[in-house]
């Protein structure tokens, strides 16, 4: 019920809200529901009867009626142009046609979506913008899924009365990513409004005027965005398409199955698309709560790196120390031996990024009966004072959408801007549209909206929790404050004295008027399988391992590279298992191939907590195999069978574990920030001098952070695009 | 089968010759016009062949984002002046303003000066750029010290503006579009520049001439060269736009109070 | 009767063949099966060509017993067709009733100086290289020495 103001917020345009915003704000409580009654307004869509809001405009009205109404330039989550007049409408008593989508309705009026006028001002219009479009649907990757082709069959006339030459439009080099076909353009502004509203990069623009208007970024310069490929989806007509995806493949021709991301903590939704057991391309998928319609870069382009770098075939080292493919039974009987020689400390495992709580269970119930709790992750998380073991302690509590509640957010050495995208886009929505205040402490970026810049030092949030900066005055008179810490500042030493510091800042606010439901601490992860990890059980950071080196180690996708060789013991064996030949593997003796993410079914825990399933889109290449399956095989061998034996049973167990594990799509919410405060009183240890810099500090960062985004090509020209410029990796055009 | 192609067989006899000549003047004039549908005719606004040409930028020497541009003390203060008009947080209103600042300081806009003004505007360059494109007051290319802009739209053309254009390129020896060598002249044919009663007319950079002769043109481009500029306005001697063979009303002083009253009152 | 003792005559002809019983068995488990013949030539690699045209129809009148080493690999239970050099070849494979014993071949420049193995089935054997593009790239271990 909470989100209901949210979602219409999300729907009305940015000029509406922005006036409105006073009556959004109302509309949270529950007093008001009768005051919005009195603001209803009864239209009429081909003489069907349907109330809304006023302030609606005529297309909405109309889809709220079930109607839908061409249109090329308006979208839903972007201002409204109206420039592209598809949208035309008659409305009873209005003598012209209007322009459905920027006009508001008024009560009474009677809109006729299917009459004489309306049908010919469609076909007039469409005449128009397709005066200057080219007739090169055969060779456009648009084709199939081009809006302009779809109502030109729909709403168009079957001939032109143009007998003039066409327009044409030098095509711009934006970057590695997209490809602009400028001739294609119709000028319905989506991509400018996007570059401006949403991804806060304001490159794009018109320039020119008239018949010569063209879209662009008028200087040569790189759309540098970490969410430019959306512009590739929201372009209505084939003028913007993904150049690695360029004449590979039809719309019709592969099959879309849905999924979830990885490459980051926030499990943005995707729809996978596949042709003959190969990934062709990614779209986002929407979800309301998540990613809306949008995904990063990172998402939608590095799919190219699941078909590079692969482990396809088990492989041990031989007496010279090189490794060479082998089979199943060979590489399963060896792991299992060197298992079963081993008992309690000498064996443990270190888990990455990727990992899915299948495997994570799996690998834990596997070591344990060994006599090894010996479970670790890459990424470190402060076990001093309340740790893991309070669940809120390392969740983004507030939730993504939470955040467009908030009116005060507070950064702690995070750049939310490359380590998750998608949050950013929303703390930039909240940020323009509802007048969220943010503040940073940390090192200094680009986040694409202002904020307050508090410093670098971690000494600060010592002084906000102690009352003595001023900034904890600001904190206190916030409605609906949030504290974000980024995973990367707990991997510090004086983790536990920033978590205690947070923690005190948190419970002043709470104390303070904020309301008793409303959560304030949250940590932004990077990694997906973090959350599912701790949730199941197994212990941050890898330090342990360095201090006792096992006999035998067992890398589960850890590719951080966080442990070396050379911190091990001479003779200790290491195993890998993981889809990539990225850090982990050319140190492993044996290495298991297992699946990427698009290549099972599996569960994933973003930041929120929110579980997930991933879907198989793909099989998984030559021998590789799914994680537990692997697992599975294994215990059975060395003597310690798991029992399980299908994915639903694995589940079962995961249940049993942690039933948040198995609700998908829902956040289990934790609120323990009181004890938690409690237990970090009991942290005695102080912060270091050294100043808060998250690892991603630029958009050159962004791109390889991960085994896939390493393996892949089209991430790698990104690099070299960003640091060299477009022209460095402009490839010989096709067409 | 020659008939059937030939429609002059379905003609009656009496006005066979007649219709045989229409159809035959008809078939020409549609392959006239056909040949005529085929030629790819180009799109030229004003915009485009004049102020600023192609609306992408491309470096050239002169025009570069390293060429040097910083408003000087004087007009610092005009730009001080200009965006107090504005309220707080809407700097961006002034952007043609401050484009006009930019470009009667440095005679025509190069992309550093844009720059400049993004960076007093605190906007994107992008949306000055927007601007600069638009508006075809904005010259993104260098042009001569004098920008001549002849009108030869209908009404100037009627009274004959293509000998003033003549007379200005005999005169500098410069086509439409061209700077001459010594960059004082600019030259460039214009859509109606709203000075049509007085037409055939030019502007050079603010001044309007108007009524003008070749040999008008002549002596105004003399002036111009010799350092001094002529006063702006009509050259027949006529004021501003009143008629041009002399006025028809209001042609004597008002009558004053008690003009055309009964005499008892 | 005389069959009885026509079956002793060719049970004892086999075990003489053969070089005993010890022989006879380790033929029978090579080869799985028993045969004695005419020996007609030694290649130099040590396999022995036999011929018997009496007792076997045609098509099965001519046999080798392959060498127990061939090329340094132990043939003794790995045998192998291509383990006959093309000389022989022709013979065992009646296309010709002359033997390389009383029929030197003529030399050429593509018969081998050491007879080699058919490589397929090994880690040398010859794959045409593929036109298509590769769907996954896999990943190559880098070599020992390397690291």
């Amino acid at each position: 019920m909470l989100r209901l103001p949210v979602v219409s917020r999300s729907f009305l345009p940015a000029a509406i809200t922005k006036g409105g915003a006073a009556a959004t704000n109302n509309a949270r409580t529950a007093a008001t529901a009768t005051a919005a009654a009195s603001n209803l307004l009864e239209v009429f869509v081909d003489g069907k009867p349907v109330i809304v809001e006023a302030g609606t405009t005529v297309l909405q009205a109309c889809e709220k009626a079930g109607m839908q109404i061409p249109r090329f330039c308006y979208h839903e989550r972007l201002s409204v142009a109206g420039n592209c007049r598809m949208c035309l409408v008659e409305i009873e008593k209005v003598p012209k046609p209007v322009a459905a989508c920027a006009m508001p309705v008024m009560k009474g009026w009677n809109i006729l979506t299917n009459s004489e006028k309306t049908r010919k001002a469609r076909e007039g219009v469409m005449e128009f913008l397709l005066a200057n479009h080219p007739l090169d649907c055969p060779i456009c990757d648009q084709g199939g899924e081009c809006d302009l082709q779809d109502q030109s069959m729909q709403f168009g006339s079957d001939r032109s009365r143009f007998t003039e030459g066409k327009r044409a439009v030098e095509d711009k080099n934006i970057g590695p990513l997209i490809k602009t076909i400028m001739t294609r353009c119709i000028q319905c502004t989506r991509c400018v409004r996007f570059a401006s509203e949403i991804a806060g990069v304001e490159d794009l623009g018109t320039t020119g005027r008239g018949n010569d208007l063209q879209i662009g970024t008028y200087v040569e310069k790189m759309f540098m965005s970490e969410l430019s490929g959306n512009i590739i989806d929201i372009c209505p007509v084939g003028a913007l398409t993904s150049k690695p995806y360029a004449f590979t493949a039809r719309p019709w021709e592969t099959r879309k199955t849905e999924s979830i991301d990885v490459l980051d903590a926030v499990g943005s939704n995707i729809v996978v698309s596949t042709r003959g057991g190969e990934v062709m391309r990614i779209l986002p998928r929407l979800n309301e709560d998540i990613n809306e319609e949008w995904i990063s870069d990172k998402t939608r382009f590095a799919y190219d790196g699941l078909k590079r770098q692969r482990l396809t075939q088990p492989m041990v080292k031989n007496e010279s120390g090189q490794l060479i493919p082998t089979t199943w039974e060979d590489v399963l009987t060896r792991v299992a031996g060197v298992l079963q020689g081993v008992k309690g400390n000498d064996v443990a495992a270190v888990v990455g990024g990727l990992v899915d709580a299948e495997a994570l269970i799996s690998l834990k119930d596997m070591l344990n009966r060994l006599n090894s709790d010996n479970l670790y992750t890459e990424e470190v998380f402060p076990m001093e004072g309340a740790g893991s073991d309070l669940r809120s302690n390392y969740l983004l509590n507030t939730g993504i959408v939470g955040i467009e509640e908030a009116d005060m957010l507070l950064l702690v050495g995070t750049n939310p801007r490359y380590e998750a995208p998608l949050f950013n886009a929303r703390i930039r929505k909240s940020w323009l549209h509802n007048e969220l205040q943010v503040a940073l402490v940390g090192k200094e970026v680009d986040l694409s909206y202002t904020y307050d810049y508090l410093g670098e030092s971690p000494r600060i949030l010592q002084e906000i929790a102690s009352g003595t900066h001023p900034f904890s005055q600001v904190l206190a008179k916030a409605k609906h404050p949030v504290v974000v810490v980024g995973s990367s500042c707990l991997q510090r030493q004086d983790g536990a004295a920033i978590m205690a510091a947070l923690s005190t800042i948190t419970q002043n606010v709470l104390s303070g008027g904020v309301e008793k439901t409303w959560k304030v601490f949250n940590v932004l992860h990077r990694v997906a399988s973090q959350v599912a990890a701790l949730d199941l059980g197994y212990k941050p950071g890898v330090e342990a391992i360095r201090k006792n080196p096992p006999k035998v180690l067992f890398l589960l996708g850890a590719d951080a590279g966080c442990i070396t060789r050379q911190e091990l013991t001479k003779d200790s064996i290491i195993i890998y298992q993981g889809h990539h030949g990225d850090v982990g593997a050319p140190m492993a003796d044996i290495i298991l191939p297992g699946a990427a993410y698009t290549e099972k079914c599996s569960t994933y825990v973003n930041t929120e907590g929110r579980a997930q399933q991933t879907r198989v889109a793909v099989t998984p290449p030559g021998m590789a195999r799914e994680d537990w399956k692997i697992i599975r095989a294994i215990s059975e061998l060395a003597g310690v069978a798991l029992p399980y034996d299908t994915v639903e049973e694995v589940r079962d167990r995961l249940y049993e574990v942690s039933p948040n594990l198995v609700q998908y799509d829902n956040v289990e919410e934790a609120n323990y920030f009181k004890q938690a405060n409690e237990l970090y009183k009991a942290v005695n240890q102080a912060v270091l001098t050294e100043p808060l810099v998250p690892p991603q500090l630029t958009v050159k960062d962004f791109y390889m952070t991960d085994p896939i985004s390493r393996a892949s090509q089209t991430m790698a020209k990104c690099v070299k695009a960003v640091t060299e410029g477009a022209q460095a990796v402009d490839e010989p055009a096709i067409c | 089968c020659e008939n059937r192609c030939c429609p002059v067989h379905l003609l009656t006899d009496r006005d066979q010759t007649s219709r045989a000549k229409m159809f035959l003047s008809a078939a020409v004039r549609s392959a006239v016009s056909q040949t005529a549908r085929q030629v790819r005719s180009l799109h030229r606004s004003a915009a485009r062949a004049g102020a600023g040409g192609i609306f992408v930028h491309r470096d050239t020497p002169d025009n570069n984002p390293d060429t040097p541009f910083e408003f000087t003390a004087e007009n610092k203060k005009r730009l001080e002046a200009i965006l107090s008009m504005y309220p707080v947080g809407h700097k961006q209103s002034a952007t043609i303003p401050v484009l006009d600042l930019a470009q009667r300081q440095h005679g025509w806009l190069p992309i550093s000066a844009m720059n400049k003004v993004a960076e007093v505007l605190e906007i994107s360059p992008m949306r000055v750029y927007e601007v600069a494109t638009f508006y075809t007051m904005f010259q993104r290319q260098p042009v001569g010290k004098y920008f001549i802009q002849v009108c030869t739209t209908t009404p100037c053309m009627l009274c004959n503006s293509d000998s003033i254009l003549e007379a200005i390129q005999n005169k500098l020896g410069i086509k439409v579009g061209e700077t001459t060598p010594d960059k004082m002249f600019t030259l460039i044919e214009v859509e109606c520049l709203g000075a049509c009663v007085n037409a055939p007319m030019v502007q050079i950079n603010d001044n309007y001439y108007e009524d003008l002769t070749p040999k008008d043109i002549d002596n105004i481009i003399d002036e111009l060269k010799a350092g001094r500029v002529p006063p702006p306005g009509p050259r027949s001697g006529r004021f501003s736009c009143e008629p041009a063979g002399g006025l028809t009303s209001l042609s004597e002083p008002p009558k004053g109070p008690g003009f055309g009253v009964r005499s008892d009152l | 009767m005389a069959e009885y003792a026509n079956l002793v005559r060719r049970a004892l002809g086999q075990i003489g063949g053969h070089g005993g019983v010890r022989g006879l068995l380790l033929q029978f488990f090579r080869v799985n099966d028993l045969k004695t013949g005419t020996l007609i030539g030694v290649d130099k690699y040590g396999n022995k060509y036999y011929e018997d045209k009496k007792h076997y129809f045609f098509g099965r009148h001519r046999w080798v017993i392959y060498t127990t080493e061939m090329n340094n690999k132990k043939t003794v239970w790995e045998v192998d067709g291509s383990m006959v050099p093309a000389e022989w070849h022709r013979w065992l494979h009646c296309m010709t009733d002359h033997p390389p014993t009383t029929h030197p071949p003529e030399p050429k420049k593509f018969l081998a100086e050491v007879h080699q193995f058919n490589v397929s089935g090994t880690p040398q054997q010859y794959v045409p290289y593929s036109t298509t593009r590769k769907k996954i790239h896999e990943w190559i271990p880098p070599k020992a020495g390397a690291q």
